[in-house]
C-alpha cells in the first residue's frame, strides 16, 4: 500500500457515503448480532459467576444424596467456617381436594448463612417456621397456593405432618444454587420435617452442607477445596464452590449462545451479499474516475488498492458500529429486562469478543469484496472513449483471487475455532456453502430458463423475462437473499414445530400419564394393589432406583475427565441409577452382552452407548459411583440405546443385581393408560388419591412437565427468532440494495416504454411478473432446503422421526413471497413517476 | 385561410427547469402551428429549448403555461397513462441514443408499441417494418449485437410501426458517422414523404434542417426565426 494509494483513498472518502448505507448497515448487522448474543452470554454467565456467594447462599457447598454427614465430615466441614445444614427433597403437598409435587428444603437454625428469604407477610423465618398451637410453619411459592386453592393460614399435609401456610414465599436468592426444581418450593424447620416422615434411608434425599469461610478471598476458597475434596468426593459427597454455581445452567447458556451465534453469523453472510452488490455499484459509479488516474498514469494494482483502502475503511466503520450495538445489548437487557431474568446479569464489555467480533466483520467484508474490487485492476482506459466496453467484465487475476480464498479460508478458520462445538459449526458452515452453491445454481437455472423458453407475446411478460437474465439482473442477488432468508426461517419453524409436537401431541400413545417417585420397597405391594383399584384398566411398572454419582472413570477423577459435550452432564452430580436381571423395557444392546439372571460375579453396569462414546468408555473399562456413601467399581459389560421417547423408565448406568444386594432401594413407577385416553379430571383425583394414601411418594404428571418443556422451547424459540430476525432483517436490506442497484436500468427501461405507449399498470404488471417468477423458485429452494435442513437437526440431534410439516413451512415461503414483491413494487414505485424528459435527453 | 389539418399547435408555452435559484426559464412564450404532413427542423445552439419543445410536444415535458395541441387533442389536459396511450397511437419518437431495450431483439423492440397499442399481428407489422429500414436480417438480433446504424434503424422502425401522424426526432444522427447519419436522414425523409406523416426534427445541422419544409431557429427560449 503506497502513500499516494492511501492519499486518494481518503481523498475519494471525502465524498461522503452515498450509495454505502446498505454495506454499512449489512456489516454492522451482522456484527451487532454476533457480538450481541456472544456479550449477552457472557454477561449471564459473569452474572452467575459474580453473584456465585448469594446464588449459592455460601462460599462452598458439599452435599451428598441419601446419608447426611457423619460425626467426622461434618467436624471436618465445620473446621472451615460457618456452615448451615439444609436438606431437600420431593414431596407431595394435599389437602383434602388436590395434592401438588412440591420442592421441600428443610433448613436448620443457622439458615441462612447469607441474604435472607423474602416472605409476604414480611414476617422472620424462625416467627414463620415456629411452633404454634402444635402446628408447625411453612413459607411456599405462589405457585403452591395457586395449585391447591388455598391461602396463607390455611393448613396442608405433607407426609404424615400438618402444617400451616404462614407466608408467601417471594424471592429464595439462594436457589438456582439449590439446583433444578420440579415443582413450588416450601420452606420448613428440621422439627417439622421431622414430624412428616419422609427422612428414610432409601428416600431420594439431598443433604447439602453450606460452608461460608471467614476469609473469603478465592486463594484461600481454592485451598479449602483442595484440602476437603479429596475426603469428601471419596465419601460420595459433590462439591461445588460459588464460583461454579451451576455448571450445567453455564454450559446451557454457552451452548444456545453458540447455535445463536451461528445464525447470527449467517446474517453477516448474507449481509456479505449485501457488501458484494454495494462493492459492484461502487465500481460502476467510479469506473470512469478509475479510467482516468489509469490514463494519468496509475498502474492497475494503486487503482486496486485504492479501491480496496475505501471499501476497508468503510467496513471498519460498519464493523465498529456493529461492536457499539453488540456491546451495548447486555446493557440494554440489564437495564430493561433484568426483572425477567431468572438470575442475575453482569454487564462488561469484553474486549475478546469484540475483537472476534470485529475479525468477523472485516474479514467477511474483504472476503465479498475483493474478488469484485480485483476487476479494477484490469479496468481498461479505453472506456473513456467508448462507453460500451464499460459493462465487460475484466477477468480477475489470479492473486485477487488467491487473496481471495486466504481471507475466506481466514473467516472460517477462526469461526470454527472460537467455535465450543466445532464439528456442529463445521456442518452448519458446510451446510451454509452447499446453500450458497446451489442457490447461485439455482438462479443461474432461472436465468438460463428465461433466455431460452419460447418469449412469450405479451411486453410485459418479456419485458419481466428479459430483466431476469440481463446483465446486472437483481435474480442472483434475489435468490441468494431470499433463499437463504426462507432456508433459515422454515428450518426454525419446521425444527420448533417437530419439537413441540414431540413433547405434546407426537408422544407415543401408551406414554405413562404419571412417574411416581419415593415408593418404599415395603409399599410396592400396597402401591401396586391401590393402582388396581384405583385405576383398573392403567398398568403399573416400577423398577428400583437409587442416587449415585460416578467418581471415577478408569481410574481418572470425575473432575478430571476429558468428556465430549454431550456427555460431561453425566460427571455433573448425582443420578438416577437401577439394577436389572435383564434388559430394560425400550432399550437395545449395541455391543457386549447382558449378565445372566443368577449373575453373582463382581459388580457389572450397562452403559446408554451415546454417553459411553463421550466418555470414551468401551466394554471392559471400569468405573467407580458411589451409592449411598460407598464406592462401588464396577466393569462396563454392555452398552444400550436407549429410546428415551418412549418415555417409559430407562437409566444410563444399569448395575447387575447383585451389586445392590441388601441396600435399601425406593422405587421409581409409571403408570400408563392401556386405553391410551386421557382423562384430566381422572388424572386430578388420582393425585389426590395417591398423595393421602401414599403420603411419601411424589407423582409427577408427565402432562405438567412436558408442558414445561413445551414453554422452554417456545422460550427458546423466542430467542432463536429474535436472532433469526436480525438475519431476515440482513436479507431485505439485500433485496432492497439489488432493487435499489437496478432502479437506474428500471426507470430507462420504463421511460422509453412510457414513450412507446405503455401506462404504469403495465409497467407495475412487468415488475410484479419479474418478482414473482424469482421469488417463488427462491422461496420454493428455500422450502424444500430448510425442510431438509430441519429433518437433518431432528433425526441426527435428536434422534427422532421427522414429521414433514405442511402449513407453517409453506407459508413462510408463501409470505416471502409476498414480501420479496411487495419490497420490489415499493421499491420501483418511484420508476413509474419518473418523468421520462430528463432520461430521454442526449447526454 | 387555407383548409390545411393541424398537426401540431403550440400557444404561448412556457417551460421552467429546475428548482429555486437554479430555476432557468426554457421556454419563453413559444407559438407555433404545422400542418399534416410538413417536415420541420428545429434548429438553434445548446440550451437553447428546441429538446425541450420536441419533448413538450411529445407530452413528455410539463407545459408551466400555454397550450399543445396534437391531433386536435390538448395534451396538456391529459395524465400521465392517457398521454402515453395517446402517444402510442400518434406519436413516434427518435432519439440521439437509440434508446432500445436492451434484453429484447430487434422485431421485439419494433412490435412493442404495437402490442401496447393492442395490434392484431404486431410481430408481422413489425417484420415489415424492420424490412423497410433495410434489416430484415437483424430481426432476432438484440441491440448489443447491432451498429450504431442498424440500431438507429431499428429505432425508427419502432417510431413508424404504429403509423403514427407525427414524428418526432431529436438529433437522430447526433451518435453516428457521416456516411450511417446521411443513409438513416435519407431513410427518414423517405418514409416521411411516402407515409405523408408531419416529422418534427431537432438538430445541429442546417445543411439536414434545409430539407425539411420549414426551419424554425430558437434561442433563449424563443423563436428568434423562421424559414421556409
Amino acid at each position: 500500500m503506497t502513500a499516494a494509494s492511501i492519499k486518494f483513498a481518503f481523498r475519494n472518502l471525502r465524498q461522503g457515503l452515498s450509495g454505502f448505507r446498505i454495506f454499512l448497515a449489512c456489516i454492522a448487522l451482522g456484527v451487532t448480532a454476533i457480538v450481541g448474543v456472544d456479550s449477552l452470554a457472557r454477561a449471564l454467565t459473569d452474572g452467575l459467576a459474580s453473584e456465585g456467594r448469594t446464588l449459592l447462599g455460601a462460599d462452598l457447598v458439599v452435599s451428598r444424596m441419601h446419608r447426611p454427614a457423619d460425626a467426622s465430615e461434618r467436624a471436618l466441614i465445620n473446621s472451615k467456617g460457618r456452615t448451615t445444614e439444609i436438606i431437600s427433597l420431593r414431596g407431595m403437598a394435599r389437602t383434602t381436594k388436590a395434592a401438588a409435587l412440591v420442592d421441600l428444603k428443610v433448613v436448620d437454625q443457622t439458615y441462612p448463612l447469607l441474604a435472607p428469604p423474602v416472605f409476604d407477610p414480611a414476617l422472620s423465618l424462625a416467627s414463620i417456621m415456629d411452633e404454634k398451637d402444635g402446628i408447625f410453619g411453612v413459607a411456599a411459592d405462589a405457585a403452591l397456593f395457586a395449585r391447591l386453592g388455598v391461602k396463607t393460614g390455611d393448613r396442608i399435609a405433607l407426609g404424615d405432618a400438618t402444617v400451616e401456610l404462614r407466608a408467601v414465599l417471594v424471592n429464595e436468592p439462594d436457589r438456582i444454587g439449590a439446583g433444578l426444581t420440579l415443582g413450588p418450593r416450601v420452606i420448613m424447620s428440621r422439627a417439622a420435617f421431622a414430624k412428616t416422615g419422609l427422612l428414610k434411608p432409601e428416600s431420594l434425599i439431598r443433604f447439602s452442607y453450606r460452608l461460608l469461610l471467614d476469609d473469603p478471598r478465592d486463594d484461600r476458597l481454592a485451598e479449602i477445596d483442595v484440602a476437603l475434596t479429596p475426603a469428601l468426593s471419596e465419601a460420595g459427597f459433590e462439591l461445588r464452590g460459588r464460583k461454579n454455581v451451576s455448571p450445567q445452567l453455564t454450559r446451557n447458556i454457552e451452548r444456545f449462545s453458540q447455535y445463536l451465534g451461528l445464525i447470527g453469523l449467517t446474517a453477516l453472510i448474507i449481509g456479505g451479499l449485501g457488501v458484494a452488490n454495494a462493492v459492484i455499484a461502487y465500481l460502476d459509479r467510479r469506473r470512469k474516475t478509475m479510467a482516468i488516474f489509469k490514463a494519468i498514469g496509475a498502474s492497475g494494482s494503486m487503482i486496486f488498492q485504492i479501491a480496496f483502502l475505501e471499501i476497508m475503511v468503510l467496513a471498519a466503520l460498519g464493523t465498529g458500529i456493529g461492536l457499539v450495538l453488540g456491546a451495548s445489548l447486555p446493557y440494554l437487557v440489564s437495564l430493561l429486562a433484568s426483572n425477567l431474568l431468572p438470575f442475575p446479569i453482569a454487564p462488561h464489555l469484553y474486549p475478546d469478543r469484540l475483537a472476534l467480533g470485529a475479525l468477523y466483520g472485516i474479514l467477511t467484508a474483504a472476503t465479498f469484496a475483493l474478488p469484485i474490487l480485483g476487476r479494477a485492476h484490469d479496468l481498461p482506459v479505453a472506456i473513456l472513449f467508448r462507453d460500451d466496453l464499460a459493462n465487460d467484465q475484466a477477468k480477475v487475476k489470479r492473486r485477487y483471487q488467491v487473496m481471495t480464498a486466504i481471507v475466506g479460508l481466514a473467516l472460517v478458520g477462526i469461526v470454527i475455532l472460537a467455535a465450543r462445538e466445532k464439528l456442529i459449526t463445521v456442518f452448519v458452515l458446510l451446510g451454509m456453502a452447499a446453500a450458497f452453491f446451489l442457490l447461485r445454481g439455482v438462479a443461474f437455472l432461472i436465468m438460463r430458463w428465461a433466455r431460452q423458453v419460447p418469449r412469450p407475446h405479451r411486453t410485459e411478460l418479456r419485458l419481466a423475462m428479459g430483466n431476469i437474465y440481463r446483465r446486472g439482473t437483481i435474480t442472483p442477488a434475489l435468490t441468494l437473499a431470499l433463499g437463504l432468508g426462507v432456508t433459515l426461517l422454515v428450518a426454525i419453524s419446521a425444527t420448533q414445530n417437530n419439537l413441540v409436537q414431540l413433547v405434546s401431541s407426537g408422544l407415543p400413545d401408551k406414554a405413562p400419564s404419571f412417574f411416581f417417585v419415593d415408593i418404599p420397597a415395603r409399599d410396592l405391594p400396597a402401591f401396586d394393589e391401590f393402582m388396581k383399584l384405583k385405576q383398573p384398566e392403567t398398568r403399573v411398572s416400577h423398577v428400583p432406583m437409587v442416587r449415585g454419582r460416578i467418581t471415577e472413570v478408569k481410574s481418572v477423577r470425575a473432575e478430571a475427565v476429558i468428556a465430549e459435550e454431550n456427555a460431561r452432564w453425566v460427571l455433573d452430580g448425582d443420578r438416577g441409577i437401577t439394577f436389572s436381571s435383564t434388559v430394560p423395557e425400550g432399550s437395545r444392546i449395541v455391543s457386549g452382552e447382558w449378565w445372566s439372571e443368577t449373575y453373582d460375579g463382581p459388580p457389572l453396569v450397562s452403559l446408554e452407548a451415546d454417553i459411553a462414546k463421550g466418555l470414551n468408555l468401551a466394554i471392559g473399562d471400569m468405573i467407580t459411583v458411589n451409592i449411598l456413601g460407598r464406592s462401588i467399581q464396577a466393569k462396563i459389560a454392555n452398552l444400550r440405546r436407549v429410546d428415551w421417547q418412549s418415555l417409559g423408565i430407562n437409566f444410563v448406568l444399569v448395575f447387575s443385581p447383585n451389586t445392590f444386594k441388601g441396600a435399601p432401594v425406593s422405587y421409581l413407577a409409571t403408570l400408563t393408560d392401556e386405553s391410551g385416553s386421557q382423562n384430566l379430571e381422572r388424572e386430578a383425583q388420582l393425585l389426590v388419591d395417591t398423595a393421602q394414601a401414599f403420603p411419601a411418594v411424589s407423582a409427577i404428571r408427565v402432562r405438567e412437565a412436558l408442558e414445561s418443556v413445551r414453554t422452554m422451547i417456545d422460550q427458546l424459540a423466542v430467542a432463536i427468532r429474535g436472532v433469526a430476525g436480525i438475519t431476515i432483517l440482513a436479507s431485505i436490506l439485500v433485496l432492497s440494495g439489488a432493487v435499489g442497484a437496478s432502479q437506474r436500468r428500471r426507470i430507462r427501461d420504463a421511460v422509453i416504454l412510457k414513450t412507446l405507449g405503455a401506462s404504469r399498470f403495465r409497467l407495475l404488471t412487468a415488475f410484479l411478473a419479474e418478482f414473482a417468477m424469482i421469488s417463488l423458485a427462491a422461496s420454493f429452494f428455500g422450502l424444500i432446503a430448510g425442510l431438509l435442513a430441519a429433518w437433518a437437526i431432528v433425526a441426527f440431534a435428536f434422534r427422532t422421526a421427522f414429521t414433514w410439516p405442511i402449513g407453517d413451512p409453506l407459508a413462510t415461503a408463501a409470505l416471502a413471497v409476498v414480501f420479496a414483491i411487495g419490497l420490489g413494487l415499493i421499491g420501483t414505485w418511484r420508476v413509474l413517476d419518473e418523468k421520462p424528459a430528463r432520461h430521454l435527453r442526449a447526454p | 385561410m387555407t383548409n390545411e389539418v393541424k398537426a401540431v399547435e403550440v400557444k404561448a408555452l412556457h417551460i421552467e427547469l429546475g428548482r429555486d435559484a437554479s430555476r432557468v426559464h426554457v421556454l419563453n412564450g413559444i407559438d407555433l402551428s404545422i400542418t399534416q404532413g410538413e417536415a420541420v427542423g428545429l434548429v438553434g445552439p445548446s440550451g437553447s429549448g428546441k429538446s425541450t419543445l420536441l419533448m413538450a410536444m411529445a407530452g413528455l415535458e410539463q407545459a408551466g403555461s400555454g397550450h399543445i395541441i396534437i391531433a386536435g387533442q390538448n395534451i396538456e389536459a391529459m395524465s400521465e397513462d392517457e398521454l402515453a396511450r395517446f402517444r402510442g397511437r400518434h406519436i413516434g419518437i427518435v432519439f440521439q441514443s437509440f434508446h432500445l431495450i436492451e434484453t429484447m431483439t430487434a422485431l421485439e423492440n419494433v412490435a412493442v408499441p404495437l402490442e401496447l397499442a393492442g395490434h392484431s399481428d404486431p410481430y408481422t407489422r413489425a417484420k415489415h417494418e424492420l424490412e423497410a429500414v433495410g434489416l430484415k436480417d437483424r430481426l432476432s438480433h438484440h441491440p448489443s449485437e447491432l451498429s450504431g446504424g442498424e440500431q438507429q434503424r431499428v429505432a425508427i422502425a419502432r417510431a413508424l410501426a404504429p403509423d403514427p401522424t407525427l414524428l418526432l426526432a431529436d438529433e437522430p444522427t447526433g451518435n453516428l458517422d457521416e456516411a450511417n447519419g446521411a443513409t438513416i436522414v435519407d431513410l427518414l425523409f423517405n418514409l416521411r414523404q411516402e407515409r405523408n406523416m408531419t416529422l418534427i426534427l431537432v438538430t445541429h445541422d442546417l445543411r439536414l434542417a434545409a430539407r425539411c419544409d420549414r426551419t424554425i431557429h430558437l434561442n433563449s427560449g424563443k423563436i428568434i426565426a423562421k424559414d421556409r
